[in-house]
Order: C-alpha cells, then structure tokens, then sequence
C-alpha cells in the first residue's frame, strides 16, 4: 500500500513558460496599422523583378492627379543570414526618384542577438536624415538606441532609447525616451508603453507628456479584420480616431500577404519584402474623424502574375474625393 | 415671518433653475465646441470605445456562406 504520510516523491523542477521576444519598438502597433487601406490616387504601375535569389529592382512610376509625377527605381540586395521568412542579413535598400532624392537603408547582424541598421534620405543633393540604431533582442527583452541626424559641428543630436520587457506571455511593458539638443535649447520626453496579445485580439497603448495612441486589432475570423485607433496630441492640441476593416478572400485570389509565421512553424522560404504594395489583401475600408472614408480592393489576376488596385477616398468636410488604381506585376 | 420666507424660497428655486440652466448652457457649449481640446478627446474616446465593441460583437460574418434562400 505503500506510506501514504510519508514524504511524496520529488517533483521535477517546473519549466516557467518561455515569454517570447516583445519584438521591436516601432512595431507595437504594427498589426493595427497594417489593416488601415493606403491612400491612393493617380495610376500608379510597378514592376517588380527578381534577378536571383538575392537581388530584387522595382520600378514605378506614377501619373499623379494632385502634383507632377514621378518614376522611382529601388533595388534590393539580402544576404544569406535568414532568420524568418521576412528577415534575412545583411539586407541593403535604395531607393530613388526622378528628382536624384535617395532613401537608402542597411540592415546587419553584428552578433546573435546583436543587431544595426543605418538610414539615409536626401533631397535631391542635400541630405535629410541620417540615422544610425543598434538593437539588442534578447529571450524576453528588447533594447534599441538610435542617433538622428548627429551633427558635431552643429552640436545638435537626436537620441532616442527604446525598451521592451515581456512580463508575460501575452503582456509587454515598456518606454521610450527621446532627447534632442540644438544650440540654445534641449529637451527629453519619456513614453510609457504597454501591449496586450490575445488569442483574436491585440491591445497597445503609448502614455507620454506628447500625448496618447491607443489601437485595438482584432481577427473575427480568417476572413475578417478590424482596427480600432485613436491619437491624442497634446502639443498640437489634437485628436483623431480611426476604425478601419479587412475582408480576406482567398477563394477569390484575395491573397493576404506579411502575415507572421506561428512559432515552432517549419522553415519558410524568405519572401521579399514588397516596397510598394501595401500588405493587406482587399478590399479594406477606412472612417476616420476627420470625416474621411475610404477603400481599397486588391485582386490577383491569375494566370498572369499581376495584382490590380482600385482605391477611392472621400472628405466629406472638406468636400474632396480622389482615386486611382494601380498594376503590380511581379 | 411666513411673508419673508416665501420670496426668499422663491428667489432661491429661480436661482436653483438659474443655476441649473447655466450648467446645462455650459455642457452644451462644451460639447458643440469643435476646437476645445478636451472635448474632441471625451468624443473620440467614446469613438474609441464604440469602435472597440463593434469589432469585439459584429464582425463574425462568413462571408462565403451560401445566401439564404427566400
């Protein structure tokens, strides 16, 4: 019968439940904002081609109906470091218009867990932005920093610190904090940030003295998704909401695309990241309140490796309506 | 006495209602002001809220169910 009162057979140590990497900063409302249709207006037609399995050219040109028109040329380079089907190092963008202005970004991995990313924009031959982040992700943790526009004659310099901590499996806290200086003046603001992942649901919320954004996604079902977003401004004195949906419709070739692969899912093939075309599969529908409404519906024309866009957007205040479409092929 | 109290009762009912009708006059200025700060922030922060129940409660739809037939 054995000695029921005596002591019970050690347990094995309890393996706590792995929290996840919070992921970057800059991406807390990443799946909120990917629901929302892109403005559209003009005719806008882009080609993408893949010369081999690590380069990529895009060409688009765009026949605007607001202001001058305009052809961009981008190129894409990805090294052999995959480390998820949308991620591979080092990865070199550039970018460029009909005017000469350049938009050029690289992204390495220094070490495991050790990443840099560099970013310059230009207009036309003055240089805009230049940019430099390291970033460091860890089991459960995520550290950035990232120098803007650093100008040692000009002494003046943007810092900006960024830190994410997985509490729990679904809950992640953290802040940002951002300094700048210029001759005569400086300045920091400090953010506070919170993200909450359900099953269906995904709720993020950034407190700071600038102001608020709080977003709120949700995936109905694998047909529908929806957006719920609303940013305070204290500086500017301003408020604005937006609610905004997607339908999925694979049966119709309503591909979605950038969807994030489940852990633990077999290795994917790396996909190259579309410069261009918005990720989400049409049509997807936008209210906001300043009195805008808008859609967006894409569809795939198969057999031919071509996507279509249509895309119109209403102000009702301002009396003012646009569209346009756009052809991707590639 | 009696005579002293009722205008006095009186003059405090109007100045009740006086009072009454000045808070309704200030919330319906505040909340047909566009440009008050506050205010844009109580409405969209309703939005907000409202935006957030029609995702959680009304958007289950199967859009490739078969119509119901009449």
């Amino acid at each position: 019968m054995g000695n029921v009162l005596g002591p019970a057979a050690p347990r094995a140590p309890r393996r706590g439940e792995p929290l996840g990497s919070p992921g970057s900063f800059d991406e807390l409302h990443r799946q909120c904002k990917e629901v929302f249709p892109q403005q559209m207006e003009g005719v806008k037609l882009i080609i993408n081609k893949t010369l081999s399995s690590h380069f990529q050219v895009t060409h688009t040109v765009h026949m605007s109906t607001l202001g001058p028109s305009s052809y961009r040329f981008n190129a894409t380079f990805v090294g052999d470091r995959q480390l998820s089907p949308t991620e591979a190092f080092p990865t070199l963008v550039g970018d460029m218009d009909n005017s000469g202005s350049l938009n050029a970004q690289v992204l390495h991995l220094l070490a495991e867990r050790l990443r840099i990313k560099a970013v310059f924009q230009t207009h036309q031959a003055k240089f805009v932005t230049w940019q430099f982040d390291g970033e460091y992700r860890g089991d459960d943790c995520t550290a950035t920093l990232t120098l803007g526009n650093p100008d040692l004659l000009g002494e003046s310099v943007i810092l900006v610190a960024h830190f994410l901590q997985s509490i729990t499996s679904r809950l992640v806290l953290g802040g940002e904090m951002v300094y700048h200086r210029r001759p005569g003046e400086e300045g920091a603001i400090l953010t506070l940030a919170g993200k909450y992942t359900a099953q269906k649901w995904v709720a993020t919320l950034n407190v700071g003295y600038g102001g608020a954004h709080a977003s709120y996604y949700h995936r109905a079902n694998e047909q529908v998704q929806v957006g719920v977003e609303l940013e305070a401004n204290t500086r500017l004195q301003d408020t604005t909401f937006a609610f905004g949906y997607q339908l999925n419709l694979p049966q119709a070739n309503m591909v979605f695309r950038g969807e994030p692969g489940a852990a633990g899912a077999t290795r994917q093939p790396w996909r190259w990241p579309d410069p261009h075309c918005a990720p989400h599969p049409t049509p997807a529908g936008l209210l906001d309140s300043n009195w805008s409404v808008g859609g967006v519906l894409e569809k795939k024309l198969p057999p031919l490796p071509v996507t279509l866009a249509l895309g119109a957007f209403l102000n009702h205040w301002k009396n003012r309506f646009h569209c346009g479409f756009s052809v991707i092929v590639g | 006495m009696a005579a002293a109290a009722a205008p006095a009762a009186a003059g405090g009912q109007a100045s009740g209602s006086a009072g009454l009708r000045g808070w309704l006059r200030s919330a319906y200025r505040f909340a047909t002001d566009r440009n008050d700060f506050r205010r844009n922030l109580l409405v969209n922060l309703g939005l907000f809220a409202a935006g957030v129940w029609v995702a959680r409660n009304l958007t289950d739809i199967d859009l490739m169910a078969p119509q119901p037939v009449p």
